[in-house]
């Protein structure tokens, strides 16, 4: 009986597929990693249109003050178990709009991610290593870092 | 015993789990050449595996039941899509030795079951509390309305022809003069079977960038698991109702055997798998137009053919 | 251009002067002829209304408002101004929108931004921003914009508020007898990206849509005011990622402008091989965008694997494959090393391998023109009331290409010519779009041969010749440059201040704000398998519509 559902974990951990919403530039160069040069297919990673059938949310790039309910509406939608990962300087600190009147400066603060992907974008190949990253964490039965904590969990949206 | 292996190993369920796991792996696989793209690859050989941990992790994720939503509906309904779509398999001539259920009337069940199908699809829909899931099954049973006509029509002619409503006898009276005659017929069944299983260019109900995702919108974990094996099923329905009714079933060139019959429907796929890299989606009003004013039409006249060609040809048969 | 000022003559103004070789600079002295001025011109032929910029001079209590006219097919151009008291309640104007229908979310935006109010406007809602800037003025000088952040939590709650106030009301005030209902179309939604169009439909009928946009508003016009001259490049260059090099190559012409500085031959080829590259892995993305919205990846696909060789060129020559931040005031920032058009010869060898099977199969597909033909048809008296550009005019049959009409960088030696086609439906959008690619191919050909020449020559020094230097401050004044992007007209408008380090005031009027105006007006009666074609058609990237 464990080993059935040992291989349930693991074919979870195998097949990622991500929500479509891209909040900011970066989903240029997702879109780039699902081209032939780098297809992200090979290991398994498919975007999917609806959020019910995902696995992972891309904070791609930037999160403004307005799509903020968005992306935590969206991350609810999302059946357990689910991962967060962000891309790119924006989501980390606010990246080159660090000053803007309206950009999130710490969204992860709020929406806690388990992977970071340095760059501005990233470089399609960075996005599949974090990817691994992510199932990395999965194989080793890591819960994810939002259902940790964050602000998400007090916040209305 | 008999019952229990038929119902569950083959041609039951577990075939259909087999077919959905190779079936959408060979999709994956096929479609990303014609992209130019690998496809899966790092999962078992040739990313052999990939579809079955897809498949698999579907089946044990979380499955959401939103608010505002009947949950016996919607939870019935993915149940009730796979067992319509599994029932046509128990009509169907895989060997000589089948079908599982012998009957005067195999072609009418066939073509039945293949027909209410939408109909659950649609009431997924429409059970799910969501605008765009509604217009997806709205869609779905428009579709299915207009491209039925035409489908049962296609699919009388070989029973005109041979003069019978029995499976096993059509498979058995077919030849390669019989063949021959009914190609329109095919092609006609080729172009609705588009229609019936949602496909390019009639891949409308669940149009991604019109309305989201149609009826499967809500779905998640093991409902959209049902849901995934019920439209892969009924691929398998339809394909292996074509295989019979115009390419001989289990009919070789050197053997009779399922092997054939497999081969058969895997071109069906492929040719399918071509037209969705090259078709774009027309809307529902062009779909609409299409069936009504030349689908329907022509496969009057297709009738009229064969009733011709059986005068003419098969007059003593 | 006579004509013109002799139709200014008439008014009180305070200056008219020639300005570039295209361009009429005039100052009203009140702003209470300027409803009267715009109609002499509109009647002139000055038919489109490309901007409104207010300018905010706290010490002068005035906001300086600019508007750009242009004529698209005599290729006459004037810039107005007129001043306007700063106090909010006395900050009010005539609106042009009546006789501009084109300057509707331009008047909208530059009332959010900055609470100039537009009299008889007949929609003068807040656009673009978010809610919790709605009644403030977030782009005058004096905004306290660290007091505002003090609450974040708050500020999002007033956008949440809004939000679920809306989705409560929006299908109570309907008729309950129709069967009309709203369907938010994005931002989560598959082929939107962070926009959200409330469409009003009866079924699959649209009866209205109204865009809700500003989901990636990140306030560009001022965040380069607070970065230096050569600082700002990263804002201005993030205008949309797509095509970064040429809004870049548009910004330094405006402070070159104000500085006085001429640039290299060299560096102005440069300009036109980058930006060429750039504006061919965006038109890419639009062809493919424009199939992937019919339902059919294959296209895309294929598009991303050449443009990967473009990008592997960009990679090269800058080390970024996107963020180059590779044009800077003064030329551009790094020299050339010839083996770097290897790289080059390799993307056009496999542009050269694809594009007949893309024209073969994609732009002569029958489905795509069954689809496509008649929807979202413009005429070319829309495209000038509404000041549309870009492809989109040039699908219209509207001749306007700001690279031959008021040729910048290096493209006055450029043998080229306008890519039109008549009929401005959403088919004919893809055509020239796919034709322009073909041309994009074709001026790097010409550029490339034109930089091998001269080095061969030794007339270029290609490690020495890329930059000149810039001064750190620059001088009080203002410019006004514009490039033709992928998607269109880009304008800015730039003014400094005495010695400063940085941008007083920079206006980005970017393409995509225009076309999304004009998606309520091409879909009414449509079916909503149409929102997706005609989306896809006008070549929309957010990041622009926002800003």
């Amino acid at each position: 009986m464990l080993r059935i559902l040992d291989f349930f974990d693991y074919a979870k951990s195998e097949s990622l597929w991500m929500a479509h919403f891209c909040t900011g530039c970066c989903s240029l160069e997702m879109a780039a990693a699902m081209g032939p040069r780098y297809d992200w297919e090979r290991y398994g990673y498919m975007p999917t249109p609806t959020p019910r059938q995902a696995d992972i949310l891309m904070i791609t790039g930037l999160v403004s003050k307005k799509i903020l309910p968005a992306l935590l509406r969206t991350y609810a939608q999302m059946p357990e178990p689910k991962y967060v990962v962000a891309l790119g300087a924006c989501s980390f600190d606010g990246g080159p709009y660090n000053d803007s009147l309206a950009v999130i400066k710490n969204p992860t603060e709020i929406l806690p991610a388990d992977v970071f992907i340095a760059g501005c974008p990233p470089k399609p190949e960075a996005i599949i290593e974090g990817l691994e990253q992510v199932k990395q964490k999965m194989k080793d039965k890591i819960p994810s870092a939002a259902s940790q904590g964050g602000l998400w969990k007090e916040m209305e949206y | 015993m008999n019952t229990v292996i038929d119902a569950f190993l083959f041609p039951g369920l577990f075939y259909a789990l087999v077919w959905t796991v190779l079936l959408y792996w060979f999709f994956r696989k096929f479609m990303a050449p014609l992209h130019k793209r690998v496809g899966p690859h790092f999962n078992g050989p040739y990313g052999s595996y990939q579809t079955l941990f897809d498949l698999s992790k579907l089946l044990t994720k979380e499955s959401i039941t939103p608010d505002g939503v009947n949950p016996y509906l919607f939870s019935i309904m993915p149940i009730l899509a796979v067992i319509t779509a599994l029932l046509p398999t128990a009509f169907i001539p895989w060997t000589p030795s089948y079908p599982v259920v012998e009957s005067e009337y195999g072609l009418l069940a066939l073509i039945v079951l293949i027909g209410i199908e939408p109909f659950l699809l649609f009431l997924t829909g429409f059970g799910s509390d969501n605008k765009y899931s509604f217009l997806g099954g709205i869609r779905v049973l428009t579709q299915s309305i207009s491209m039925e006509t035409a489908f049962f029509l296609a699919a009388l002619s070989p029973a005109l022809l041979f003069g019978t409503l029995n499976l096993s006898e059509i498979v058995d009276q077919s030849s390669w003069g019989s063949f021959l005659v009914l190609i329109p017929g095919f092609f006609l069944y080729f172009i609705t079977l588009l229609g019936l299983l949602e496909q390019p260019p009639f891949n409308i109900p669940d149009a991604e960038q019109e309305i989201v995702y149609g009826f499967y919108t809500e779905y998640s974990g093991t409902n959209y698991f049902m849901l995934k094996l019920a439209e892969f099923t009924e691929f398998m329905a339809v394909f292996a109702g074509a295989a019979t009714l115009f390419l001989g079933a289990y009919k070789g060139l050197f053997f009779d055997n399922y092997l054939c019959f497999f081969i058969k429907m895997l071109l069906m796929a492929i040719v399918m798998m071509i037209l969705r890299a090259a078709t774009p989606r027309i809307t529902l009003k062009q779909m609409l137009h299409f069936s009504w004013r030349y689908l329907v039409p022509i496969s009057l006249l297709n009738l009229a053919w064969v009733m011709l060609a059986k005068n003419l040809f098969f007059a003593g048969v | 251009m006579k004509k013109i000022k002799a139709i200014l003559e008439n008014f009180d103004t305070e200056y008219v002067e020639d300005y570039k070789k295209i361009w009429i600079k005039a100052k009203l002295q009140s702003s209470d002829a300027l409803l009267a001025v715009a109609k002499a011109v509109q009647d002139e032929g000055l038919r489109s209304l490309s901007t409104v910029s207010p300018t905010d001079f706290p010490d002068r209590e005035t906001i300086e408002l600019n508007y750009f006219f242009e004529d698209l097919q005599t290729k006459r151009n004037l810039w107005l101004k007129c001043d306007i008291p700063r106090e909010l309640e006395k900050c009010e104007i005539a609106s042009l929108t009546p006789l501009f229908p084109g300057a509707e979310w331009h008047e909208r935006e530059a009332y959010s931004m900055f609470g100039v109010k537009f009299l008889n406007h007949p929609d003068l809602r807040p656009i673009i921003v978010s809610e919790d800037f709605i009644g403030k003025t977030p782009f005058r000088r004096d905004f306290d914009w660290e007091q505002h952040e003090e609450d974040v939590a708050k500020n999002v709650q007033a956008i949440v508020d809004a939000f679920k106030d809306e989705q409560a009301t929006n299908e109570v005030n309907l008729d309950p007898e129709s069967s009309e209902t709203v369907l938010n179309w994005g931002p989560t939604h598959p082929a939107s990206g962070p926009i959200r169009l409330r469409v009003h439909c009866d079924g699959e009928e649209i009866i209205s849509i109204d865009p809700d946009i500003g989901y990636v508003w990140r306030a560009l016009e001022s965040l380069v005011t607070k970065k230096d001259f050569v600082g700002a490049i990263v804002a201005v260059e993030r205008l949309c990622f797509m095509d970064n090099i040429n809004s870049m190559v548009g910004y330094c012409m405006a402070v070159e402008e104000i500085a006085g500085t001429e640039i290299t031959e060299f560096a102005k080829w440069m300009r036109v091989i980058l930006g060429e590259v750039a504006r061919i892995s965006s038109h890419f993305m639009g062809l493919g965008g424009f199939f992937m919205n019919l339902g059919l990846h294959t296209l895309f696909m294929w598009n991303l694997g050449t443009r990967e060789f473009f990008l592997d060129f960009l990679e090269s020559y800058s080390g970024a494959r996107i963020a180059t931040a590779s044009i800077e005031p003064g030329g551009v920032r790094y020299g050339l090393d010839m083996t770097m058009f290897d790289e080059l010869q390799k993307a056009l060898d496999q542009f050269d391998n694809t594009v007949d099977d893309i024209e073969m199969i994609f732009v002569n597909n029958p489905t795509m023109k069954v689809r496509a033909k008649d929807v979202g048809v413009l005429s070319a008296d829309e495209v000038e009331d509404y000041a549309l550009c870009g492809i989109v005019a040039r699908a219209s049959g509207v001749k306007t290409d700001i690279r031959i009409d008021e040729p910048y960088a290096a493209y006055d030696q450029v043998d080229m010519d306008y890519v039109t086609r008549s009929n401005g439906a959403a088919a004919d959008r893809f055509k020239v779009l796919f034709g322009e690619l073909k041309q994009s191919v074709d001026i790097i050909k010409q550029a490339k041969k034109r930089i091998e020449e001269g080095v061969a020559s030794g007339e270029f020094n290609p490690t020495k010749d890329h930059m000149v230097k810039v001064p750190k401050k620059l001088p009080a004044g203002e410019a006004l440059s514009r490039v033709e992007w992928a998607r269109g007209e880009v304008l800015m408008h730039l003014v400094t201040e005495e010695k400063a380090k940085s941008p007083y005031r920079l206006k980005l009027k970017a393409p995509s704000f225009n076309h999304t105006m004009m998606l309520n007006k091409l879909l009414e009666g449509q079916t909503l398998s149409d929102i997706p074609l005609v989306f896809g058609s006008l070549y929309v990237c957010q990041g622009d519509l926002d800003r």
